[in-house]
């Protein structure tokens, strides 16, 4: 085997980790609610799943003071005063992790208030361990030639 | 130094010395005032001076979390402050005396101490004498529990009250709704031929009948901004910082006669028919009027009006009857 063909083959192999589609078994979309405790400065929960499709409706109670919601990628938002539960309904179209974050400064760590929404399994995670772990073996077998 | 550079340099001077100072002056006149949570400190200046007629510029900015600033008995809409932003205000009062503005938006547990006043001098042509509340002409003890014996089986319903009236009419005044209790009501029809259950129903009906729905969509509004983070959305005294009072309450030196005055810090369970069967319209208009009763109830009288008051008082007593709208 050339080391160009070698090379060929390996790249062609990250190719086909990173970009062939996935067979998707069909979920059903549901709906799920959350309830979302905001305080002085996470969320609790903090970390949300949900399949692709489904009908989310988040619930924000704010327990100190004013906070907000917004969902990156989806660019929706929500507020909610402490006794003013905020109700956000959205259909989780997109696939993929996405922030959200507190969008109305609510103090000193304002910033750091953020929590993450899982639309299906994160696929790209696993892709890119996928085509780190073939770039190890390619290295490696190209400095076994050498020798 | 000839004399036409020394001339110029004193216009470039007086120039510099203009260009800074006339900002600095314009700056001052309406000075910016900061918000501030309340345990760090309020409004800053919390006491402003105004006079009746003269429109009065405010610039308002936040130095912590979102704030709002309304004045109350005043109809205003409410603007938001917010950090590292200068919101400006212009107001204009008709009336001279002293205004209370305070926060609107929930900015912690003790949001309600953030208040300030506005001094506003002037003469008045015809001072109206302030009207005194219904809970003093009627000599009521708000601080005594006022519990009624009775309570119904079933949540009280004004629609089968509406249904047991047609043929025999109770129709009570207004007067007679704000200064009896649904109790008093209930043993008040004692007389007619009604079982109990059907008196309770009435008597929702009498309470349905002093309030229309757009007063109690107004009281639920009210309710929702101002009460019900500690009372409870539902009125269960339940509320977000319900925990957070009864912790600050047992470490306070508030009451000093011991654990059983410190319950009272809880917040009131409006969805207790022993209390708020008990309880009269006037009795509830001077709990919010004057606020206190040894806990962290503040004091509404300055803030809202006696309509907005009266629009409160027929929303907590829906957490106790079905109403038909």
């Amino acid at each position: 085997m050339t080391p160009r063909f070698s090379l060929l083959l390996f790249v062609m192999a990250g190719l086909v980790v990173a970009f062939v589609p996935l067979p998707v078994p069909p979920i059903a979309p549901q709906e799920r609610t959350f309830r979302i405790e905001a305080g002085q400065f996470a969320y609790s929960p903090s970390e949300l799943k949900v399949n692709p499709g489904d009908t989310v409706t988040i619930q924000l109670v704010s327990t100190d003071v004013v906070h907000g919601l917004y969902v990156d990628g989806y660019d929706i938002s929500i507020e909610a005063d402490p006794g003013q539960t905020a109700t956000l309904t959205f259909t989780a179209g997109k696939a993929g992790s996405f922030r959200f974050r507190c969008n109305v400064t609510c103090g000193a760590m304002h910033p750091f208030m953020i929590g993450k929404l899982n639309v299906g399994s994160n696929n790209w995670l696993y892709r890119s361990i996928g085509v780190a772990l073939l770039a190890v073996v390619g290295v490696t077998l190209s400095l076994k030639q050498k020798t | 130094m000839n004399r036409s550079e020394f001339l110029s340099r004193i216009f470039v001077i007086t120039g510099i010395i203009l260009a800074i100072g006339a900002p600095l002056v314009f700056w001052t006149r309406t000075p910016l005032i900061h918000a501030r949570m309340a345990e760090n400190g309020g409004w800053n200046p919390d006491i402003i001076q105004a006079e009746v007629g003269q429109p009065l510029d405010l610039k308002l900015t936040s130095d912590d979390v979102v704030h709002g600033f309304a004045v109350g008995q005043m109809d205003m809409q409410s603007v938001d402050v917010l950090p590292g932003k200068v919101t400006d205000l212009t107001l204009i009062f008709d009336k001279p005396g002293i205004y209370t503005f305070f926060c609107t938006r929930w900015c912690g547990l003790n949001h309600w101490r953030m208040r300030g006043t506005i001094e506003v001098s002037g003469s008045s042509a015809d001072p109206e004498p302030a009207s005194i509340p219904m809970y003093v002409t009627l000599d009521l003890d708000i601080d005594a529990p006022h519990e009624s014996p009775v309570v119904p089986q079933q949540i009280p319903s004004a629609i089968r009250g509406q249904e047991l009236i047609t043929n025999s009419p109770i129709l009570q005044s207004p007067d007679y709704y704000r200064s009896h209790s649904p109790y008093q009501a209930f043993t008040d029809l004692s007389h007619t031929t009604l079982a109990e259950p059907q008196r309770w129903d009435v008597v929702a009906y009498i309470w349905q009948s002093n309030t229309t729905p757009e007063s109690l969509a107004n009281g639920q509004q009210l309710y929702a901004q101002n009460c019900a983070a500690c009372h409870g959305e539902n009125g269960a005294g339940d509320g977000v910082f319900a925990d957070d009072l009864a912790a600050s309450g047992e470490a306070s030196m508030q009451t000093m006669t011991g654990a059983d005055n410190m319950m009272m810090q809880s917040p009131v369970d409006f969805t207790n028919p022993t209390r708020m069967l008990g309880a009269s319209p006037a009795l509830l208009q001077g709990k919010i009027l004057r606020g206190g009763m040894g806990t962290g109830m503040p004091m509404w009288g300055s803030i809202f009006t006696e309509e907005q008051i009266w629009d409160l008082v027929a929303y907590i007593y829906s957490f106790q009857f079905k109403y038909h709208y």
